[in-house]
């Protein structure tokens, strides 16, 4: 009885979809409770299931992996950083070679970021004025500017599908609402500048990113001044910092509100599994965080049941996969195809000894993530997206009263109490 | 020429034969002394080794930066090295623990409990030693019975019965019992070198009259000391271990006692434990008489940031008639060129598989030894003498045998927001994944601001 009702929810559901000149967003299914929605994206290489996590994919993360190993974790869109590809190979080499794609070869879809956000933290010296980013070049110490207008042209070098706006952004603590304010109009202005630069719409999408830091007032002043601009896919910015949880979620369910049903969403730089489900019963389609990769390289294995830390000596002598019923090729039974053996005791072995280890880690964190945003699509699709938060929240934590307060109040806020037996 | 070696696996009486067949003598007299030839070593599930050839040698069972897969994908190696030094540590949080790796389930797929811990692909033939490749020396040194050893917590004696008894139960393809080395560049005085010939001739007595070494193809150790030092031992191997064919192979500490080996010893495959530092040494050993080499220098290269850049024969470099002028490798710290760990590795295996063929074609071709030698001299001539300085950061997490450089620093910033693991899960030491070079240029990455 009860999969009949599921069924008939499911179909009861009408299929819309929305086309931009390099992008197509197909709304496939809609919780009934929550905001939750699962949706078709289909980018210039290819399709992609949302809601997704995106791996971030260049230089310190996931370089250990092979493109095919990437491949193999079923990740059919990563991230790339801007920072990090115009440095090396450079504008030049992607030029001459037909951008990150070839180089890299990857043949899936491709998002970067503007390069502004890895300036501000990576080089603490950086300065944003009007013009664009300052910073001193860390290998001379010469002044640099990265203009709108130039990350523009090193996205369309590096070909990303799906390229991002410069943005001003600030920690969404920043104490100076007037900064905040000015950093926000400043991301407008900057938008307009991205559109006004960027070559290639017919094949590569810019997103814009909706600034504003924690004052509602602002991110919904951002938010009519983004969306009047009509990208084919709108951000989230200014997040994972160190605002409180309950913000966040205030912040990211104040922006869904506002936003068109038929354009992709995009919550920037969250990667924790309960952020993730929470995010996606508030409305957001996508996500990335270096997060699951860099904690792989710390020995951490994220599994249903909380992160494991395989350095413990507990793990020094369990054979058993790094997750029970993990589908990726570390954990999968060992007489099925591909699979490797990894046993913890291995990777207890080898945790901050051997990178062979952080790279086992690594692809088995990578399929986790992909796989809870594979579960909580069907989940939305089959309309039992409340049902998989409980289960989701279950297996995290032993007892009810240990479940985060900002997660059950964000959730209460879309119709799903976690709390009720 | 052919031997067969079969022996029997007490447990599953499954037969662990090696087989080894020489498929080309170069020298005239090579019944009476070792020199090149072409060779083809093969062990049951196992990829077959054409030689001359290398195998992998790994770190703490691992082949550095290269999961099982891409082993399985990238790699022409057909056996990988291991040591057991890199698995019995004793943590001082647990130090009564028997070694996890002595009771990992085996399956199918992963059919010895050493392939099983390790996760090395099945088609890969693990050849077991006591120690790592190069050893550190201990200050401790050996006894009557064991030799000391050096693990991720310390040294510590590891006893002849033991090592016997971790190889019947990991279950190696081949296996060299213990020697009695100082693993010092000092050459040992004629007294310690008369001991460590002793004693590991008592070694090899004790080895083979247990039915625990049956389950393994067992490589003899050949002592780095002059014939006159150990031609007992010598004689006992040729005399008691090659009639029985309990002996299926050497494994030489040093490629000079290649011409000193009693005839009887030569029919068996060469395994070369001395680490030439470069190709050169390489060829030079191939010359002497090697069929199989470890070569710790492809890791080490690897870690270094440099691309291997060789070929055998040389190829004739048009741009230039000077002599010994091509580097051997790029040091990749540069900006273009920076590859991870990994992909340097797959490349660098692969450089050295390709020089490994290269050679089997010259040893095999009509003119054989002479046309050999004279790829080899134009080998010498055409390459540098030795590898590039590489600049790129080392792994700093590998661990104990660089002892200056140890664990690596906690995190100084804690993470902002909360984490799902116990407190604390996030701290400690991280595995770097990419060589991080000296920063390089901003190549294309936002503009230079004119100065004013
Ligand atoms: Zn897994």
């Amino acid at each position: 009885m009860w999969a009949t009702a599921t069924r008939r929810m499911a179909s009861a559901f009408q299929p819309k979809s929305h086309s931009s000149a390099a992008l197509t967003f197909e709304l496939v299914g809609k919780c009934s409770t929550t905001r939750a929605r699962a949706s078709i994206l289909t980018l210039p290489h290819g399709q992609v299931n949302l809601p997704i996590f995106m791996p971030v994919a260049t230089q310190a993360s996931l370089k250990g992996l092979t493109p095919e190993q990437l491949e193999g974790t079923g990740c059919r869109l990563c991230l790339n950083n801007t920072y990090h590809l115009g440095l090396k190979p450079g504008q030049e080499v992607l030029d001459a070679v037909g951008g990150a794609h070839k180089f890299q070869g990857w043949n899936h879809n491709l998002l970067t970021d503007s390069g502004g956000f890895q300036m501000v933290s990576l080089l603490k010296l950086a300065n944003v004025t009007e013009e664009g980013v300052r910073f001193l070049s860390p290998h001379d110490g010469s002044p640099m500017l990265l203009t709108p207008e130039h990350s523009m042209s090193l996205q369309n070098s590096i070909g990303s599908d799906i390229m991002m706006q410069l943005d001003d952004v600030l920690v969404t603590t920043h104490p100076d609402k007037a900064r905040m304010k000015e950093a926000m109009e400043r991301s407008v202005r900057w938008l307009d500048r991205c559109i006004a630069a960027h070559k290639y719409p017919e094949r590569q999408n810019l997103f814009c990113i909706i600034q504003g830091g924690l004052d509602l007032e602002m991110r919904r002043e951002c938010c009519r001044e983004m969306v009047a601009r009509d990208t084919p896919g709108i951000a989230i910015g200014g997040l994972s910092g160190g605002e409180a949880k309950d913000d966040f979620c205030r912040v990211v369910a104040t922006c869904t509100e506002l936003l068109p049903e038929l354009k992709p969403r995009y919550v920037m730089g969250i990667g924790y599994p309960e952020d993730l489900v929470v995010s996606v019963a508030l409305g957001a389609d996508m996500f990335d965080c270096v997060w699951p990769t860099r904690t792989a390289r710390f020995g951490n294995a994220i599994t249903k049941h909380g992160v494991l830390n395989m350095k413990r000596e507990v793990y020094a002598a369990d054979y058993g996969p790094i997750e029970d019923n993990c589908g990726c090729p570390c954990c999968r039974p060992i007489e099925e195809e591909g699979a490797l053996g990894i046993t913890r005791a291995f990777i207890h072995h080898n945790a901050a000894k051997e990178t062979v280890a952080a790279h086992l880690l690594t692809l088995h964190n990578v399929w986790y993530q992909l796989n809870l945003m594979g579960r909580a699509r069907d989940a939305i699709v089959a309309d039992r997206f409340p049902a998989f938060l409980k289960e989701f929240f279950a297996g995290l934590y032993a007892n009810k009263k240990d479940y985060p307060s900002w997660a059950v109040d964000a959730l209460r806020g879309v119709g799903v109490d976690l709390l009720e037996i | 020429m052919t031997i067969d070696i079969p022996s029997q696996d007490p447990e599953s009486s499954t037969p662990t034969a090696m087989r080894f067949e020489v498929l080309k003598n170069l020298a005239k007299d090579a019944a009476t002394t070792a020199s090149s030839r072409l060779g083809h070593l093969s062990l049951p599930g196992r990829r077959p080794l054409e030689t001359p050839n290398y195998i992998g040698v790994t770190s703490r069972g691992c082949l550095p930066h290269l999961t099982p897969d891409n082993v399985t994908k990238h790699l022409q190696t057909s056996a990988a090295y291991m040591s057991l030094e890199d698995f019995i540590e004793k943590p001082q949080q647990n130090s009564a623990r028997p070694p996890p790796i002595f009771a990992a389930p085996t399956s199918s797929k992963l059919p010895t409990p050493l392939h099983a811990f390790t996760a090395m692909p099945s088609s890969i033939a693990t050849i077991l030693g006591a120690r790592r490749i190069p050893a550190v020396a201990s200050p401790m040194g050996n006894t009557n019975k064991s030799i000391s050893v050096f693990t991720n917590t310390g040294f510590q004696p590891l006893t002849t019965t033991d090592y016997l008894s971790a190889v019947s139960t990991l279950k190696p393809d081949i296996s060299i019992p213990l020697a009695d080395l100082t693993n010092s560049n000092i050459t040992p005085n004629s007294k310690r070198a008369l001991r460590m010939a002793e004693r590991t001739d008592e070694w090899i007595v004790d080895w083979f009259s247990s039915p625990d070494s049956s389950a393994t193809a067992t490589f003899a150790p050949v002592l780095p000391v002059s014939y006159s030092m150990q031609w007992e031992y010598l004689s006992r191997l040729s005399e008691d271990y090659v009639p029985t064919s309990q002996l299926s192979g050497l494994a030489l500490y040093d490629p000079a006692l290649l011409p000193d080996l009693p005839a009887p010893l030569l029919s068996l495959p060469r395994l070369s434990l001395s680490a030439p530092a470069t190709p050169h040494q390489v060829l030079q050993h191939i010359s002497l008489g090697i069929d199989i080499f470890t070569l710790p220098f492809i890791n080490t290269i690897s870690d270094a940031g440099i691309a291997l850049d060789f070929s055998f024969p040389a190829s004739p470099n048009p741009s230039s008639s000077a002599e010994g002028i091509l580097p051997l490798g790029t040091d990749l710290s540069s900006p273009e060129e920076m590859l991870g760990w990994t992909l340097l590795q797959i490349h660098n295996h692969s450089i050295v598989s390709q020089f490994f063929a290269g050679i089997r074609r010259v040893l095999g071709g009509e003119a054989g030894e002479e046309e050999f030698e004279k790829a080899r001299n134009g080998f010498l001539r055409a390459y540098e003498a030795d590898f590039p300085a590489g600049h790129a950061e080392r792994p700093r997490a590998r661990g104990y045998q660089y002892k200056s450089v140890g664990g690596g620093e906690p995190k100084k910033n804690k993470p902002a927001w909360g984490k799902l693991g116990p407190e604390g899960s996030e701290e400690g030491v991280e595995t770097p994944v990419v060589p991080e070079g000296k920063e390089v240029e901003e190549k294309g990455f936002a503009e230079n601001v004119p100065k004013e």
